[in-house]
This record gives structure tokens, sequence and C-alpha cells, in this order.
């Protein structure tokens, strides 16, 4: 089996085949990551696929020495922050399950979705820094270059984002034991 | 791992998301058309040698033949050749110098220098004959 790395090279080296695998590995969880970033999900469908695009056109400036995933990540960071600033509406006034893309595409479960929270009650960046931490096993270092931030900016607000989500979940287990 | 991020790593999860065919095919779609920066432009492939010699020979061929024609039809339209009459109102129009005017012009003072002197001399040479009697 072609690893990574292998397709990366052939990616490289010209192959559309080899991009289009290395994109297999890669759509769905950045399309979820999106979905959280972007105002609807033609905004998250369209910024995937401009990521993907720059990625492909790029891939020549991509340096090694990163992890691929950071990388496509930061790209994906800029796309969807690009497009949000194009439609204006901000992920705020997404109130309403109908219009909220993130709320559409969550299973139902018996509590409120931690990520649902999470972008209630943290601001874009310590989000996305949460995001390629808990959902993505990111180190510290990776979530610094994809985000363009210093690891200590990085450490603390992590730090800080686990405190308010800690918080909350409790307030969820205190709310269900209250139900129950 | 701590009970949050077990939380959140299975909340992400339950997010469900699937790339739709229509996605997939514009995906495709935008790749296909796009070749990556900073790589070389596809070679073009190579043709047989007899495709260059084949190509060339009609080339020297048409040439020849345009040429054979050119000919054949300047012959056939081939007139006297004369040459070009001059007008006579070009002659007339011409403006003429008159040099010898404008010499005259220029030597005139010298020359009447030249017979005063000449008048002088005569003038000293009666007088030198006068006074030696002659």
């Amino acid at each position: 089996m072609i690893d990574e790395q292998q397709l990366i090279d052939a990616a490289k080296a010209g192959s559309a085949e080899a991009f289009a695998d290395l994109v297999k590995l890669y759509r769905v969880r950045l399309l979820r990551f999106l979905l959280t970033r972007c105002a609807s999900f033609a905004d998250a469908e369209d910024a995937l696929q401009d990521t993907l695009i720059a990625a492909y056109r790029y891939l020549h400036s991509y340096d090694s020495r990163w992890r691929f995933s950071t990388w496509l990540y930061r790209i994906a960071i800029r796309n969807a922050q690009k497009i949000r600033s194009e439609n204006i509406v901000e992920l705020g006034d997404l109130s309403d399950e109908e219009s909220d893309p993130l709320l559409q595409c969550i299973v139902a479960s018996e509590s409120e979705n931690l990520w649902v929270s999470a972008r209630r009650v943290l601001n874009d960046d310590v989000f996305a820094a949460t995001w390629l931490r808990y959902a993505e096993d990111m180190s510290i270092n990776d979530i610094s270059k994809a985000l363009d931030r210093s690891a200590s900016w990085t450490k603390v607000n992590l730090l800080r984002a686990r405190k308010a989500l800690d918080s909350e979940l409790n307030r969820q287990s205190s709310g269900s034991e209250a139900y129950g | 791992m701590d009970k949050l991020a077990k939380q959140l790593r299975a909340d992400a999860a339950l997010i469900d998301v699937q790339v739709s065919d229509e996605l997939e095919r514009r995906i495709t779609a935008s790749l296909h058309g796009l070749s990556p920066e900073g790589q070389e432009p596809p070679t073009i492939r190579q043709r047989p040698a007899a495709f260059w010699w084949a190509s060339s020979l009609t080339g020297v061929a048409a040439a020849l033949i345009v040429i054979a024609v050119i000919n054949s039809q300047s012959r056939l339209d081939e007139a006297p050749t004369r040459a070009p009459e001059i007008s006579p109102i070009a002659v007339l129009t011409t403006p003429i110098i008159d040099w010898k005017t404008e010499s005259a012009m220029l030597t005139s003072p010298l020359r009447k220098e030249l017979e005063d002197l000449q008048a002088d001399i005569k003038k000293a040479e009666q007088k030198v004959k006068e006074d030696i009697g002659l």
C-alpha cells in the first residue's frame, strides 16, 4: 500500500491520480472542520473545493518538514476566513437549527454536542486550536503553524479553552442529573 | 486521555458529513484543468524522423511551384518598358541659381581695385617718361 509521503511525492511530480488519492484521505475531515467555520453547508463545500485547488496548485511549495495535514488545514482556515469575509454572515447569527450547518449535521444525542458549546464560548482561533488538538490530534507545534500563532499562544489558549469547556461539561452533567 | 478530550473526540465523530457526488464532480473537474505551479509544462511528444522529411519536401515542392507560377505569369504580362518622361513643368519649376552673377557680385570690388591700380601704374609710367624727356 502506498503511504502518504509517496502520494505527496508522486503528486509533486505531476500525478493528478496521486493527488486525488491524497484528497480522499482528508476531504471528509476537512469538510467537517470547515463546517464549524462557515455560515452554510454550501460555503463549507466551496471552502473545501478552494482548499484542494490551492493545495494542488501550490503543492511545489509544500515543505515536507511540516505534516501534510497541518499545511492543508492552514490553507483551509484561510479559505474559510476569506469566504466568511465575503459573505459577512457571523457564526453568532446562526441561532436556529435550520440555518446552522453544524447543527444540521450533528447526530441526535442526549446532551448538547460539546463542539456546539465550544463554538459558543470560544473565539474563532481558539475554537480552531481546540479542534485541531482534540479532533485531529495535532501537536502544539503543528497547531501553531496551522494558525500562524506562537507555541505559547497555543498552549495558553488551549488551557483556557479546556477550562471553559470543562465548566460547560459540568453544567451539562449537572443539568442532566437535575432532569434525572 | 481525560474525560474532556474523550468527549470532544466522540462529539467530533458525531458530526456526520459526506462529500456529495456533486461536490466530488466539482472538485475533480476543477483539478482536471489545473496543473501545479512551478512544474514544467508537458513536453511535446517526439514525432518520427520521416514526418520531418515529408514536411520539408512538401515545403520545398510548394515553394518551387509558387516560383514557377510567378515566373510564367510575369512572362505573359511582360510589357515593353520605357523610361519615364520628364515633365516640362517640372523643369520649369526647378529653381535655377545664377552662379555667375553671384561670383561677379563677389569679385566686383577686387576688379575695381585692380583697374584703379592699373590706372595708377599707367599714370606713374607717363610721369616717369615725361621726367626723362621721352
